[in-house]
């Protein structure tokens, strides 16, 4: 049995399964970790799945065409984070409260409105992303296969992950948006446009979160269900504070979630004597040890979640 | 002066909120293709056409008050739990395990013995991330999060081994036995002897809060953290207790969800209350009373929609929707702003 885990075919498998459960993370966490470094905490990041997946769907449904389908997604998802960053900056309302509300109200509208959308119709599914090999590189024994033969959001995401860091380390424009994150007093006194940075920020976490969510619908299962997101925007809030705001320490916590979640389904399959229902908390027991890891090293923006009213002290 | 302009300002708030609500709903019942007045005349019917559809919603209502109650204790503390979901679910579990095998007892006793237990354990639950907010500074609202999908596999694993019940093979518990079930007060109705408690549970805590030194510092950490440690005020001590509280409320909510609706322990009992009380409590701004108004109206939406859903195929997420819409237009009520200029300088006012 222990063999059966550990030979190479099983481990090449895991580590696939691995990255396609992590990708749709992925993106929710680049996107907000983003929204953090400004500040902006953003809860509300379940629903802006929600409406990637549900809006890409749409779109690809009544297009036929995947890439009319992404921008849908792309749109559903700046809409929801829109609305939160109207609430959050313009009006300076609780952060927490406001993202909460959003993700009850997406998932009434998406289910609503699939409802309606389905009503009277049979089964309906839309075709997805077909996996592009890139040559040399997925040769490589164990990672190729898992890492480089795969859809294009994920070569997006790589792509994605490494200008974020570059963005937040290389440039000036990305040290003031992390300054606005940690003092926006400061920042603004410097002459940095607090409101207009967390503003940019907002729409990038909504259109990332949404690619987040068309990835479940456009790569991986070429449906939509009611709350299909069922709490991967949630834990793409752990893997941010995971990977310490860095967008490869979120790359690496969502990696492991995703890991860990592999392997649960993988060790059901292989007929292990545990319950699958006591497998299942694996993931979540993991991330929530990963977290107490943490502690202590805290990289969290100073003024997250706090708004910032200009003029006020 | 400033007074009495406030409170103008917040009845007309509220009216827009309703009014601006309603009017989302008739548009979409309307997208649904049916006719607004029929729905709403069914939604009415629905809510006020028996006894039992009457009784209906307060049945509705009890998981909701107890676990909105709890969030409110929590959110007071600047708590963030949203980990009513499990811990309503460990309460489930630990009233189904004491009420099974503690035999041998009068049937009140047992009833209490059982709901006791579910409210220590389910407080317990919640203090897991009371204790790694107060000491380490980790997020409790990835905690509790993390700590609901942790507790809903955990109940899925308990109805499918040591809960199981033994004659049969389907995910369930036994059967709680007649005499330790809650009892039903008016007959040929679901109106349970729980929601009694409920009631009584809100009142307790609006005493807790409003009236005693203890729901004073509660409040106090909650207000500014600072100024209360700094008035000796432990806020380490404040947390765990109103995390306690809060879960303990929760739980109490699927214990009774047990001993009186559903009479044995199975999967999704909670129909997400734990969820939708998040938003009760915010709606009711963390008042006992307001959540139990709030608790109230909310089922009886729900038990409206239930009905429309079933006579006209209005979907009942319609429900969902309407009670983000209200939070969405409490916290962004500025956008009324063009109604007045006074607006402003309430908003300068709070801001100082």
């Amino acid at each position: 049995m222990l063999e059966q885990i550990l030979s190479v075919s099983f481990l090449t498998a895991l580590l696939s399964a691995a990255v396609r459960l992590a990708v749709p993370l992925m993106y929710g966490g680049l996107g907000e970790t983003i929204a953090e470094k400004s500040g902006i905490l953003n809860i509300g990041m379940e629903g802006v799945m929600l409406s990637g997946a549900f809006f890409s769907f749409v779109g690809a449904w009544y297009s036929g065409n995947l890439f009319i389908g992404l921008l849908f997604g792309i749109l559903g998802g700046v809409a929801v984070s829109s609305l939160h960053a109207l609430l959050t900056i313009r009006f300076a309302k609780d952060q927490s409260v406001s993202g909460l509300a959003l993700n009850m109200l997406m998932l009434g509208v998406t289910s609503f409105l699939y409802k309606i959308m389905s009503s009277g119709k049979s089964y309906q599914q839309v075709k997805t992303f077909s996996s592009i090999k890139i040559p040399l590189l997925s040769q490589i024994p164990f990672i190729g296969e898992a890492f480089f033969n795969r859809d294009i959001l994920t070569y997006l995401l790589y792509v994605l992950v490494v200008m974020v860091l570059i963005f937040y380390k290389k440039t000036n424009i990305g040290l003031s948006v992390t300054a606005v994150g940690e003092n926006p007093r400061a920042a603004a006194s410097a002459g940095v446009p607090v409101h207009k940075y967390q503003w940019i920020s907002m729409i990038f976490n909504g259109a990332l979160g949404g690619i987040g969510g068309s990835c479940l619908v456009l790569v991986q299962l070429g449906v939509f269900t009611e709350n299909m997101i069922s709490g991967r925007g949630y834990i793409a809030l752990a893997t941010v504070i995971l990977g310490r705001y860095t967008p490869f320490g979120m790359f690496g916590a969502a990696l492991l979630f995703g890991a860990a979640n592999a392997l649960q389904i993988r060790l059901q399959t292989t007929g292990v004597p545990i319950s699958p229902y006591l497998l299942a908390i694996l993931p979540y027991a993991i991330t929530l040890v990963a977290m107490l890891g943490a502690i202590g090293k805290n990289s969290q923006p100073e003024s997250l979640s706090k708004p910032y009213i200009k003029g006020a002290r | 002066m400033i007074l009495q302009a406030k409170q103008k300002q917040t009845i007309i708030d509220a009216f827009l909120i309703f009014s601006i609500t309603a009017i989302i709903g008739t548009v979409l019942i309307l997208a649904c293709g049916a006719n607004p007045l029929e729905a709403y005349g069914l939604l009415f019917r629905g809510i006020f056409g028996s006894s039992s559809s009457f009784a209906e919603i307060f049945v509705k209502a009890c998981p909701l008050i107890l676990t909105g109650l709890g969030c409110a204790v929590a959110f007071r503390t600047g708590f963030f739990n949203i980990g009513a979901e499990g811990q309503f679910y460990i309460g489930a579990i630990a009233s189904t395990v004491i009420s099974l095998n503690v035999t041998g007892l009068p049937g009140w006793i047992r009833i209490f013995l059982s709901l006791a237990a579910g409210f220590v354990c389910g407080g317990l639950w919640a203090l897991i991330a009371a204790v790694l907010k107060a000491k380490f500074n980790i997020s409790e609202i990835i905690v509790t999060i993390m700590l609901n999908y942790i507790a809903i596999n955990f109940l899925g694993y308990s109805v499918r081994s040591f809960l199981m019940d033994p004659s049969g093979n389907v995910p369930q518990s036994a059967k709680i036995e007649p005499g330790s079930q809650l009892m039903i007060l008016i007959r040929s109705t679901r109106f349970h002897a729980g929601i009694i408690i409920a009631v009584i549970c809100v009142l307790l805590v609006w005493f807790l809060m409003e009236k005693t030194s203890i729901g004073y510092e509660l409040k106090a950490v909650g207000l500014n953290r600072h100024a209360a440690a700094c008035n000796g005020i432990s806020v380490i001590k404040n947390i765990i207790l109103s995390a306690f509280l809060s879960g303990g409320l929760a739980a109490l909510a699927g214990g009774i969800e047990v001993l009186a609706i559903q009479k044995k322990l199975l999967e999704g009992i909670s129909s997400n209350c734990g969820y939708t009380a998040v938003l009760i409590a915010l709606v009711a701004a963390n008042s006992p009373i307001g959540v139990l108004a709030a608790a109230v109206l909310y089922a009886a939406m729900q038990v409206g929609a239930n009905s429309m859903q079933r006579q006209m195929g209005i979907p009942s997420s319609i429900v969902n929707i309407i009670i983000g819409v209200v939070v969405v237009l409490i916290l962004g009520k500025e956008i009324f702003g063009f109604l007045g200029t006074k607006r402003k300088l309430t908003v300068m006012e709070e801001e100082k």
